[in-house]
């Protein structure tokens, strides 16, 4: 869920919206968020599955740290979605190692 | 609710779903230092290289132990200390090549 | 290559404030920062700093990050972000940006590179919807996502207490705040905030275990015992979508190990620090080290470090004096220690505070016969702090040169404008008048939520603890440019609850929030 009107932080400035998909659905995201901004914000949570337990993960540390929230970007395998940000058409899919 | 996956053993290591069992498995028998929990049990050698699980594996090594948590030091660092392609290094070899042959292993002389 | 006098690792306070420092006096200075935003932890900061006015005290957050950042910039000193240090070779660090590797050639580096949330693990801890503290601070403020909407903190220090209060005012519900030792170990004014608004602070208690089968549904807590030990037959079972795990920090030390500098484990200081000197150089000549990376502190204190060690590094560099340096670390140095001056409670107000020419200390005053409204400042612990004394144009509050002095309120000159309201960080003044009808008493509050309340409005009226006491109605809202978004609502309620109301809820529906989805 957006924050459109906070106390502090105010009215969100409009900004350009851009589609991005992950494993085959598409979502909104805005331009100049992280990956996983825009997966939590569609209430997506499950961004990989483990490889031995098959559990999922999502988003934990959000500073790039822990590498919880990796999955595959245009193909590229391990990328930390809550620190690269959303481009146009980006390509997503979960890990499953 | 399901909890049947709790049952499966409490993690530490969130990257290599490594149980608090098996590292306290590997002290009993033998890991003294948090290097050698890792090369036992795989704890802290994942993409996040120990960030998350170091700090919950030095408390149990030194609960099992008695060994000073003040003595407890890191697996070890190694570069790169981020996530980091293959293409990126590979593209910099002029640059660092030199450098890295002296921290990576012999077979990046090539 | 890149090539400059000084490398700074981290662009948060504690870099930027070096970086500002030695370029002021003429250094060639870089900084790098793996994040795509400048500012470090400030930008997620939304609440008033604490300290004095030269720490910025009674500014945000976000906005010290963004002052800290223009004069950096206007100094000429390069930001580069986006940028990640991921090694150190015969002296030079290797960067990557956009997957394009450099090596940096600096004469002196300074590593700055903050803190890493520490982890607590419970079963099912791996759940979705289970997350550092930090990054639900990270989701709300920086991202405007709400990280969830039934929400359980664990941990009561003042990074729990601080995020539990944002996380409502982002809109989630926080059910409540679970502490394992035996009292709150954060601020008093951190953890009112949250009690007065309905959150309980629940110590002596963790997190037993998660359950949920995608995400996060449900978590069972329990009391514990002094060492940690859950007590059996006290657990209890809440709906949670969401867990922030606010169980301490440690220092971000990976460059400096690999640089081979000495360390050392300060337990209070968050773990493994490397060894430095006045100067903040560790053991390697030429390597500096500020902020959080050096001990986990405030970001007033961050800054301070910075200034040192950029002002260190400039002068082995040859472009300042050592008198002239030596006059700027001796300032820094006074200013950290008093920001390092331990909070500490003061005595509880008794009948012996109470001086004949007016001037009563804090807190409770039992009777008083005046007309109007006037301030009741309910600070009792000595934390550094003083913009309520800094603000008052007619005097009427004394903190001292030792800022942790509680605040004395000498009511003579008291006009009960209310700047000293909006100006306490901790948000603990309120203005009560006694008198204001009949029946009634008018208590104003300091009001950071959303909707704000209108004039004539019926509210809810909150005890200390948020539970309701009476009805209220609202006789005035200001909101103006000076008290930088904090309102000040003035409410009419039942004189004989004067002592005990210190919150409203807002019975209105609409919650001003769109795109709910």
């Amino acid at each position: 869920m957006r924050i459109t009107i906070h106390p502090i932080l105010g009215l969100l400035k409009e900004r350009k919206k851009i589609t991005i998909e992950i494993d085959g659905q598409k979502i909104e995201a805005l331009e100049g968020e992280p990956i996983a901004a825009a997966l939590w914000n569609a209430g997506i949570r499950d961004f990989r599955y483990t490889r031995k337990r098959k559990e999922p993960r999502g988003f934990f540390c959000g500073i790039g740290l822990c590498t919880d929230c990796k999955m595959i970007v245009n193909g590229i395998p391990n990328i930390r979605t809550c620190v690269t940000l959303v481009e146009k058409g980006m390509k997503i899919q979960r890990q499953r190692d | 609710m399901d909890n049947s996956k709790n049952e499966q053993g409490k993690l530490v290591c969130r990257c290599e779903e490594v149980t608090e069992e098996e590292v306290r498995q590997a002290i009993k028998d033998g890991a003294k230092t948090l290097r050698e929990i890792k090369m036992i049990t795989r704890a802290g050698m994942g993409l996040c290289q120990g960030r998350s699980c170091s700090k919950i594996i030095s408390l149990i090594l030194a609960e099992e132990t008695g060994i000073s948590i003040d003595k407890i030091e890191p697996a070890g660092y190694r570069p790169p200390l981020r996530p980091i392609a293959i293409s990126a290094l590979a593209k910099a070899k002029k640059k660092i090549g030199k450098k890295l042959k002296y921290k990576f292993s012999s077979a990046y002389n090539e | 290559m890149i090539e400059t006098e000084i490398a700074i690792v981290g662009a948060g306070p504690a870099g930027l404030a070096a970086a500002c420092e030695s370029a002021q006096v003429g250094s060639k200075v870089i900084v790098f920062d793996e994040n795509n935003h400048p500012g470090g932890q400030l930008v997620k900061q939304i609440h008033k700093f604490f300290g004095s006015k030269e720490h910025l005290a009674g500014v945000r957050g976000i906005d010290i990050g963004k002052k800290l950042y223009k004069r950096a910039l206007s100094l000429g000193v390069e930001v580069r972000l986006g940028t990640v240090v991921w090694g150190y070779f015969e002296n030079q660090l290797a960067v990557v940006f956009n997957n394009q590797v450099e090596v940096v050639s600096a004469k002196k580096i300074i590593v700055a590179t903050g803190a890493l949330e520490n982890t607590l693990s419970f079963p099912g801890w791996t759940l979705p919807g289970i997350m550092g503290a930090g990054g639900a601070q990270t989701l709300m403020n920086l991202y405007r996502i709400l990280p969830g909407k039934k929400v359980l903190m664990v941990g009561a220090g003042n990074v729990g207490l601080i995020i539990a209060y944002q996380l409502l005012q982002a809109g989630a519900e926080v059910i409540a705040v679970v502490e394992a030792a035996p009292k709150i170990g954060g601020y008093k004014v951190h953890a009112d905030k949250i009690l007065r608004n309905g959150v309980p602070i629940l110590t002596g208690h963790t997190v037993k275990e998660a359950l949920g089968k995608e995400r996060v549904e449900k978590v069972i807590i329990a009391q514990v015992r002094s060492d940690f030990s859950i007590i059996p037959e006290t657990e209890r079972e809440i709906d949670a979508d969401t867990i922030c795990l606010a169980v301490g920090l440690t220092p971000l030390t990976e460059l400096l190990w690999l640089m081979e500098c000495e360390m050392r484990y300060e337990s209070d200081l968050g773990g493994f620090i490397p060894v430095r000197n006045k100067n903040m150089e560790t053991s390697i000549s030429g390597i500096y080290i500020a902020g959080d990376v050096a001990g986990i502190e405030e970001a007033s204190i961050a800054m301070e470090e910075g200034r040192i060690a950029g002002i260190a590094a400039a002068e082995s560099l040859g472009h300042i004096i050592s008198d002239k340096a030596r006059m700027i670390k001796n300032r820094a140095e006074e200013s950290l220690l008093q920001l390092r001056l331990n909070p500490s409670f003061a005595p509880r107000m008794t009948e012996k505070n109470k001086t004949n020419n007016g001037i009563i200390k804090n807190s409770q005053i039992e009777i008083l016969n005046r007309n109007g409204s006037i301030p009741i400042i309910e600070c009792n612990e000595c934390i550094p702090c003083n913009p309520c004394e800094t603000v008052c144009l007619f005097g009427c509050i004394q903190v001292g040169t030792t800022i942790t002095n509680l605040p004395l309120l000498n009511l003579d000159k008291c006009t009960g404008c209310g700047q000293c309201v909006l100006a306490c960080p901790g948000l603990a003044i309120f203005l009560l008048d006694r008198n204001y009808s009949k029946d009634e008493a008018a208590i104003t509050l300091p009001y950071e939520f959303l909707p704000l309340p209108k004039k004539g409005e019926k509210v809810i009226a909150l005890d200390r603890n948020g539970s309701k006491v009476c009805e209220g109605e609202v006789l005035n809202v200001i909101l103006t440019k000076k008290g930088d978004r904090t309102a000040l609502v003035k409410i009419a309620i039942p004189k004989e609850h004067a002592d005990k109301v210190r919150s409203i809820k807002t019975t209105r529906l609409d919650s001003g929030k769109e795109g709910e989805n």
